[in-house]
């Protein structure tokens, strides 16, 4: 059993549990067809459940999981999986319809609008259930007073939210003005902006993978990958000085990481030019904000060449250089996060004189 | 969604009736099971089990005073009425005429009051509207003068109106009286006597359980109108929470669950359960006559604990021990508190608290287990190395070793501090090498480096010194003995008796005296009994004024106690091994290569010297004992001034992990126990390991230092919650710090304290003298000359008052303190002193025979010493005139257990027939006659013995 928990503590690791999240992702895109069935479902939320059963025994686990901040967590994961399997589902029946020829079920029904008694009852029904479900947790789950806050004594691990985990979670690879600000500034405008963006009428209204497939990834690497995965991450496995813990590890206070983040420029400068860091910032960190430029203004350009290229001539040049900014803005996180792994890059620009690092 | 379950119908709505029923059942169940988790809350089901007790209790004490009430006085009473009554009715025509006056003009009365009422409010309206009217210049505010003039008239008419009826229906009730006044009056006396009885029956009654109270009022749902389980809470404005941004006054809901607190008769020993025992000491605490009333005082500013909760886990109780905690496993599913900053405090050691509000005293005769861990904590010299606030500008508890050279041999300091406690078993003198991290094998090498080095250093810094007196002769050992035991050394050392928790901090106030025989030379113990000073001119060791002979005895006896082994050497070292350690102590100050330079620069004697040098800086030796080159040195603890407020999450645990890591008591248990045990399980280089020295303390010494480590709070009550500030307290508590630092009660008993040698006394009226009322006995000058140099006021005892070398600010400190305590506190001033003969108490004197046991020039032959008393001569020069009286109607009362008999045990009546057989007038006579004697010792310099007082 503790083998069993070591390999669990182990594969949690944020890196394997990050690069683990994406190929699962693309692995239920790419066997889409065989997932489909209720047998994988129930199958894959039972294999779910029994985890939680399993580990509930291991009093680290227990702790965590069933702290009454967590357990709405863990009810995300199950809704989650859920969710992102039923559409699958439903996409993938649909994509059978369309091959048929018979088009998607939704259009079938498109004429009808059952609103009384379907709609409404169903409403009722539920209301009911959520007012027993609040009831109940209000009268299983206890929040207690705890001690006054102190300015001088802030909790280890200072968690923020359960929603913006996902946030705090990218604070270990960006700065505050980043991490805390553009970022999720551009979250909220890329979202506002999606309408404008993609004319593409197929989809509407119905399940669908097949017409939408580059679309549907997109998303769903950014909500389920890169946003709830990481509240999970930030919830369950991060622990004291937001030190990584594997679920069946004890949160010691103590535990130390090896941490040795080297910059940009160094690399640079000292590892591949074999000099000294220049004294001037703009010389020092120049190598980084050419990349970043690159980045943010050639790069849509070079990409609108070939590999969008297709999507350069779809969306017309406005709409194109939005979406791609956005897309670019995005993958900057999983890049950064990458470059932290496999390089312990710490800045890719970093003026300390001016409190300005990316 | 994808298959039809009826035309028109996504879904089958037979189905989806049975869902919504179904759904409605549970909406249903969760909410009654809603209203029962907030019926059936923990406070809740206590207060109705106590309800239930209160009722049973009250039933009892109404039967009990409903069986003591005085029957046939009642009977009588009734026989007495019932006669009264018929006197009535034989003048029953007279009788109606007069009640019909008196409520005629009753009548009259109320409507005569009436008026008044009406005629005042009209009168008052008029005159605030004439007042505002005129003020404000408004229109014809002239004429309102008139009217309101005219209605004050009249309201004083309707006055006098009132006055004069109510002055009639007097006149008409009294008549009345005359015939039936009586019957009231026995009426009045019937329930006089059964006013208790029928006061404890309302009480019963509301206490009663009732179908209002038990259906109504608390029935769920219903229970918010107006119930009678409700919290209850004290808000106290005069103490405060401190919840880090700003202070707020304290609020605590303990009484919601303990009822009884604050109510008699619900006491631990008559087995009531927790909680709802009365406090154990009303007098001291809660009473609304005690220094600290519940109203003021509260809870949890004493006990600790969230004050706001009212359940059993969240308010954070704290068990007093290992059988409590497992009870309350049981019972309540305790769990370490660990969502409160500071839990409540285990029952033993709530006295920590009275330090929030008593700062800085180091006695307190309410809290016996904070004035024990105070003295535990200076005599284990804590407050050396951890800066203390209140325990500042202490001398250094141990020794000085600036003189070393002439008191101590080399391999005897080695052999002393590899273990000390193997040397003298009840020193507190620390363990500072060989602890648990530091007795590996491979440490043992290292050890002995730094022992040799630091002992090096103390030699080579010693100063020489030239003893008074030099190759003394040697005494009698068995003379000696006796000196030793009886003349009251005993109060500050102990002869290796016992462990060190039962001598106590009293008696190790010096150093023990075992084995002190193979510590040091003769003739430096000769020259240190003869005159502690000469050695040592700021010891604490008084002079106890041997003649030679007497401290050649004492020294040849202290030389008899040889015993004592101590620890040897377990490793043997060579020079690579000194320069290797003192090449680790220079590699933490500068860079490698300068550090090999430096030790390379020195001789093999140098290294020795430089190395003991950072060893003794290490380990702070220097905190306790005066070592020469460390005179200006920073004392190397944690400050522990608000140490009881530190966080736990402050505390550092380590690898150690069978204490939950929430338990602050549990951390400095552990640390006091053994103080390097954080270092468990941990690779750390000799320079980063803990460094605090064993003490080896017992389970009784930790849990002293714990509650005073608990007791060095922030300051966070306010000044309101102080006790007032006067004259008389300040001198109370200078003077209770002065006594207990002097050890002055390791002898004496001041304010129930102390006298841990009269302990040892044989019979205690020949020990050490009670000092409690020595302010109100004495005369304050008399007091001052004595203890600058003590007479021998009682010759006959063995133990001495020896002399301690005050300055006169230490003296004023005493007297004062012995006045404060005696609330006599005066200014200087001077005592008619009697110089005449009384003939009367001249003969009184002899008829009591007072000779018989005190001195009067001679001491008496024939008595047994335990009966002797002091020389009568002394009376004008040493006692306060003020004393005599009160001290002659009941000694015991100041002295309880004194030999002096009460001559007038029927004060004011007296068993003798002079003066007409008046107590007073008797005692008196007696007292001047005593004032009137002279000639007797005194301490007072430069004058006989009728001195400057008497001649006043």
């Amino acid at each position: 059993m503790g083998f069993v928990k070591g390999i669990i503590n182990a594969v949690t690791d944020p890196k394997i549990f990050f690069v683990g999240a994406v190929a699962l992702l693309f692995l239920v895109l790419w066997k889409r067809e065989k997932i489909a069935s209720n047998v994988v479902g129930y199958g894959v939320l039972g294999a779910l459940l029994a985890f939680f059963v399993f580990g509930t025994f291991d009093p680290n686990f227990r702790l965590i999981v069933t702290k009454p901040d967590n357990v709405p967590i863990v009810g995300l994961i199950f809704l989650l999986v859920f969710f992102v399997w039923y559409s699958i589902r439903e996409a993938v029946f649909n994509d059978r319809r369309i091959t048929a020829g018979v088009g998607p079920i939704e259009k079938d029904e498109s004429d009808r609008v059952w609103v009384w008694p379907d709609l409404v009852y169903t409403e009722l029904i539920s209301l009911i259930l959520c007012s027993v479900l609040l009831i109940v947790w209000s009268i299983l789950l206890k929040a207690p007073l705890e001690q006054p806050a102190n300015p001088a004594n802030t909790p280890n691990p200072s968690k923020a939210p359960w929603y913006f985990l996902g946030l705090q979670e990218m604070l270990v690879y960006f700065d505050p003005w980043l991490a805390g600000v553009v970022l999720p500034g551009l979250i909220i405008a890329g979202l506002i902006a999606i309408p404008y963006i993609d004319k593409n009428p197929k989809g509407n209204g119905y399940f669908t993978f097949k017409e939408r497939k580059a679309e549907i990834t997109l998303f769903l690497f950014g909500f389920a990958v890169l946003w709830v995965s990481l509240i999970v991450l930030g919830t369950f496995l991060r622990g004291p000085n937001w030190n990584f813990f594997g679920p069946f590890e004890f949160w010691d206070i103590h535990k130390l990481e090896a941490l040795t983040n080297v910059n940009l420029s160094e690399y640079v400068w000292v590892r591949l030019l074999r000099t000294g860091m220049p004294s001037f910032w703009l010389i020092r960190e120049l190598p980084g904000i050419l990349l970043v430029l690159f980045y943010v203004f050639a790069l849509p350009v070079l990409l609108s060449k070939n590999l969008f290229k297709s999507y350069y001539q779809k969306l017309g040049p406005p709409r194109y250089y939005v979406a791609c900014f956005l897309f670019l803005s995005m993958m900057s996180l999983p890049i950064k996060m990458l470059s932290r792994w496999l390089f312990n890059l710490k800045y890719i620009v970093n003026i300390g004189e001016y409190f300005f690092n990316i | 969604m994808a298959e039809k379950k009826g035309v028109g119908h996504a879904y089958n709505v037979d189905f989806l009736n049975v869902v919504f029923a179904a759904s409605s059942i549970f909406l249903l169940l969760s909410t009654v099971w809603m209203v029962w988790d907030d019926y059936d809350r923990d406070w809740k089901n206590t207060q109705r089990s106590f309800a239930r007790l209160q009722y049973n209790v009250s039933k009892l004490q109404y039967q009990a005073a409903r069986d003591k009430v005085d029957r046939p006085k009642i009977q009588q009473l009734q026989a007495q009425i019932k006669a009264a009554e018929q006197n009535s009715k034989a003048n029953q025509s007279k009788v109606d005429e007069l009640q019909k006056k008196v409520d005629d003009t009753e009548i009259q009365l109320d409507r005569a009051g009436r008026d008044y009422q009406y005629m005042k409010a009209t009168y008052d309206h008029d005159r605030y509207d004439f007042e505002s009217a005129r003020a404000e210049k408004k229109s014809g505010w002239e004429k309102k003068e008139q009217v309101v003039a005219d209605e004050a008239k009249q309201l004083r008419d309707l006055d006098l109106n009132v006055q004069k009826l109510t002055a009639e229906r007097n006149a008409a009730q009294q008549n009345l009286n005359q015939y039936t006044g009586s019957i009231g009056t026995l009426r009045k006396q019937i329930e006089d006597l059964r006013a208790e009885q029928l006061r404890l029956r309302k009480v019963a009654e509301s206490q009663a359980p009732s179908a209002t109270k038990d259906y109504f009022l608390n029935a769920p749902l219903l229970d918010f109108l107006a119930p009678t389980i409700k919290i209850n809470q004290l808000i106290l404005p005069d103490v405060v929470d401190d919840v880090n941004f700003k202070t707020v006054p304290k609020m605590d809901r303990c009484t919601t669950c303990h009822l009884a607190i604050d109510k008699p008769g619900f006491e631990k020993e008559k087995k009531y359960p927790q909680p709802f025992q009365t406090h154990p000491n009303l007098d001291a605490y809660l009473g609304s006559k005690s220094p600290h009333p519940i109203d003021r005082i509260g809870c949890t500013v004493c006990h600790d604990g969230m004050g706001q909760s009212v359940s059993f886990k969240d308010a954070s109780h704290t068990p007093t021990g290992e059988k409590q905690k497992e009870e309350w496993e049981k019972k309540y599913g305790w769990e370490e508190p660990h969502e409160w900053d500071y839990p409540m405090l285990p029952t033993k050691m709530t006295d920590a608290s009275c330090a929030k509000c008593h700062k800085q005293e180091i006695y307190l005769p309410q809290a016996p287990a904070l004035n024990v861990a105070y003295a535990t904590f200076e005599r284990a010299g804590c407050y050396a190395c951890h800066k203390t606030r209140g325990f500042e500008n202490m001398k250094k508890p141990g020794p000085i070793l600036t003189k070393i050279e002439s008191k101590l041999t080399k391999d005897w300091v080695k052999t002393w501090i590899r273990n000390p406690r193997a040397v003298k078993q009840t020193t507190w003198m620390p363990r500072i090498w060989y602890n648990s991290n530091s007795d590996s094998k491979q440490d043992w090498v290292r050890n002995e480096v730094e022992i040799n080095a630091a002992v090096n250093y103390l030699f080579a810094n010693s100063e020489k010194w030239e003893p008074p007196v030099r190759n003394p002769k040697p005494g009698d050992a068995k003379a000696g003995e006796k000196i030793v035991k009886s003349i009251g050394c005993q109060g500050c050392h102990v002869v290796g008796e016992g462990s060190r928790d039962e001598a106590g901090p009293h008696r190790t106030f010096g150093q023990p005296l075992e084995s002190i025989g193979a510590k040091t030379t003769y003739e430096w113990v000769f020259n240190w009994v003869r005159d502690p000073k000469h050695y040592n001119p700021n010891t604490y060791m008084p002079n106890l004024r041997l003649t030679d002979a007497q401290a050649a005895d004492v020294a040849t006896y202290l030389m008899t106690l040889k015993g004592g082994g101590g620890a040897e050497a377990k490793a043997t070292y060579t020079q690579k091994d000194v320069d290797d350690t003192l090449l680790d102590y220079y590699t933490a100050l500068m860079p490698a290569e300068s550090a090999k330079a430096a030790v390379a620069k020195l001789s093999d004697d140098q290294k020795q010297i430089d190395l003991g040098q950072k060893v003794i800086n290490r380990y702070g030796c220097f905190s306790c004992h005066d070592i020469k080159g460390f005179e200006k040195t920073q004392s190397i603890g944690t400050d522990l001034s608000e140490e009881g407020s530190k966080l736990v999450t402050r505390l550092d645990f380590g690898f150690v992990t069978d204490i939950p890591h929430t338990s602050k008591i549990g951390w400095f248990d552990r640390k006091l126990h053994n103080p390097r045990e954080f270092d468990k399980g941990r690779v750390l280089q000799p320079l980063d390991k803990l460094r605090m020295p064993n003490f080896d303390l017992s389970d009784v010494e930790v849990e002293r230092l714990l509650t005073a480590i608990t007791s060095f709070q922030r300051d966070t009550q306010p000044i309101q919650a102080f006790p007032p500030k006067s004259a008389r307290r300040d001198y109370t508590v200078a003077g209770r710090t002065l006594v207990h630092r002097r050890n002055c009660v390791g002898c004496h008993i001041i304010e129930d304290d102390g006298g841990d040698f009269l302990k040892l006394v044989a019979d205690s009226s020949l020990g050490p003298p009670r000092l409690t009322p020595e302010g109100a006995r004495v005369q304050p000058d008399w007091l001052y000359a004595f203890l600058r140099g003590p007479i021998q006021i009682r010759p006959w005892l063995d133990v001495h008052m020896p002399t301690f070398g005050l300055d006169d600010a230490n003296l004023n400190g005493v007297i004062h303190y012995f006045q404060a305590i005696n609330n006599n506190l005066e200014a200087f001033r001077t005592y008619d002193v009697a110089t005449t003969a009384n003939p009367v108490g001249k003969a009184l004197f002899e008829k009591l025979q007072c000779q018989k046991c005190h001195v009067l020039g001679e001491i008496p032959k024939d008595q047994p010493t335990a009966n002797l008393a002091p020389d009568l001569r002394m009376v004008h020069d040493r006692l306060n005139p003020d004393w005599l009286l009160p001290w002659l109607k009941n000694p015991a009362s100041f002295l309880p257990g004194t030999r002096m008999t009460q001559f007038w045990p029927d004060y004011p009546k007296s068993p003798y027939p002079e003066l007409g057989g008046d107590a007073d007038a008797q005692m008196r006579a007696i007292i001047q006659h005593l004032e009137s004697l002279r000639g007797g010792p005194t301490p007072r310099k430069g004058s006989s013995s009728n001195g400057v007082v008497a001649t006043n």
